[in-house]
């Protein structure tokens, strides 16, 4: 009877320009310890100056290589049906007047959007409305009300994203982490299905 | 002029009907309610914090319809006031999501390990904003 081995591809890596791609990097394997150490070891990919930041190993091309030395060997996939390399050039990072131009970018921005926002709804009569609504007497500038309201507005935003500089209110994930995960996953599948060679097929392919 | 009446009624009522659900709508979109629900682990009140939600809407309404004032301390507005921006940070905080400003700005200039630092651009610039607005730009 043929030995059965198990694959289960990663659904991401990260390797370096100029490497080569084991099948220990791309999966997961469940063998006899024989077997396994031959296997791990099955150069599948050389990373070369061509390649663009993405590669995306195909499972078949795997079994392929897999059967191309061991004929007999009954192969049982498990997840993922691909693997996306990430091919890292340099760590790339980023410039601190770069950074400190989008702060000062996204400060200024969000700043005058509130200024536009109170114009926008009539806040400062709003706010002299409720001030003789509680208190019965008239006043130009409410400060009393729209210096808390002020404060109000950034402890807001940090309750909804759930952060208090490091320290978290709890330990679940903050809704802009799920949010970058979920572009991240769309981001994935998209390349999955466009970049992934094996499984496109065009009029004009031969 | 009963008739007249009667579709003046008529007309209140459906503009009302408009305007609540719209708010719901956007309440909806947001998702403020159940976002404090989550970080409060109380899902079960939740029906209350509809109705806090309808009532604060239906007595803001009467509210500004008929302007009654209280001589209660200036104090209170403190409290009313934090209130208000908390609630108003959160939708603003929630836009942006909705928006997904930052899962594209991250990516597009590799910063996801400094997001937090970015986050906190936002809302000191809500708050300094906020406050530059009272303060010195209204004459």
């Amino acid at each position: 009877m043929a030995e059965t081995i198990y694959i289960r591809m990663r659904h991401r890596i990260q390797k370096k320009s100029d490497e080569r791609i084991f099948l220990q990097d791309l999966a997961q394997i469940i063998a006899t310890d024989e077997l396994l150490s031959s296997l791990k070891n099955v150069c599948l990919y050389h990373i070369t100056e061509q390649d663009k930041n993405i590669i995306i190993i195909d499972s078949t091309r795997l079994i392929r290589e897999i059967k191309k030395r061991y004929k007999d060997l009954e192969i049982q996939l498990i997840g993922p049906a691909q693997t996306i390399i990430e091919v890292v050039f340099e760590k790339k990072k980023v410039a601190l007047p770069f950074f400190i131009l989008v702060w000062l970018l996204l400060f200024i921005g969000s700043g005058l959007t509130i200024m536009n926002f109170h114009e926008d709804v009539s806040m400062q009569t709003v706010h002299q409305r409720i001030y003789t609504m509680i208190t019965g007497k008239e006043i130009e500038k409410p400060l009393i009300f729209q210096i808390p309201y002020s404060i109000g507005l950034g402890l807001g935003m940090v309750i909804f994203f759930n952060h208090v500089f490091k320290k978290r209110l709890n330990e679940e994930p903050s809704p802009l982490e799920v949010e970058v995960f979920n572009y991240q996953q769309s981001l994935d599948q998209y390349m999955i299905m466009h970049e992934n060679k094996e499984s496109i097929k065009k009029v004009d392919d031969h | 002029m009963i008739i007249s009446i009667l579709f003046v009624i008529f007309v209140g009522l459906a503009w009302g009907i408009t305007v609540g659900a719209g708010y719901v709508a956007f309440l909806t979109v947001f998702g403020i309610i159940p976002r404090l629900t989550q970080l409060t682990k109380t899902f079960s009140k939740i029906y209350a914090y509809e109705w806090a939600a309808v009532l604060g809407a239906v007595l803001g309404t009467i509210a500004f319809l008929q302007e009654p004032t209280f001589s209660l301390p200036a104090f209170l507005l403190i409290l009313i006031g934090l209130a208000d921006g908390i609630y108003v940070g959160m939708i603003a905080a929630a836009l942006t999501e909705v928006l997904d400003v930052f899962p594209l700005l991250a990516k597009r200039i590799g910063i996801d390990d400094r997001l937090l630092i970015l986050m906190m651009a936002l809302v000191f610039g809500k708050i300094f904003g906020s406050l530059f607005h009272w303060i010195y730009f209204i004459p």
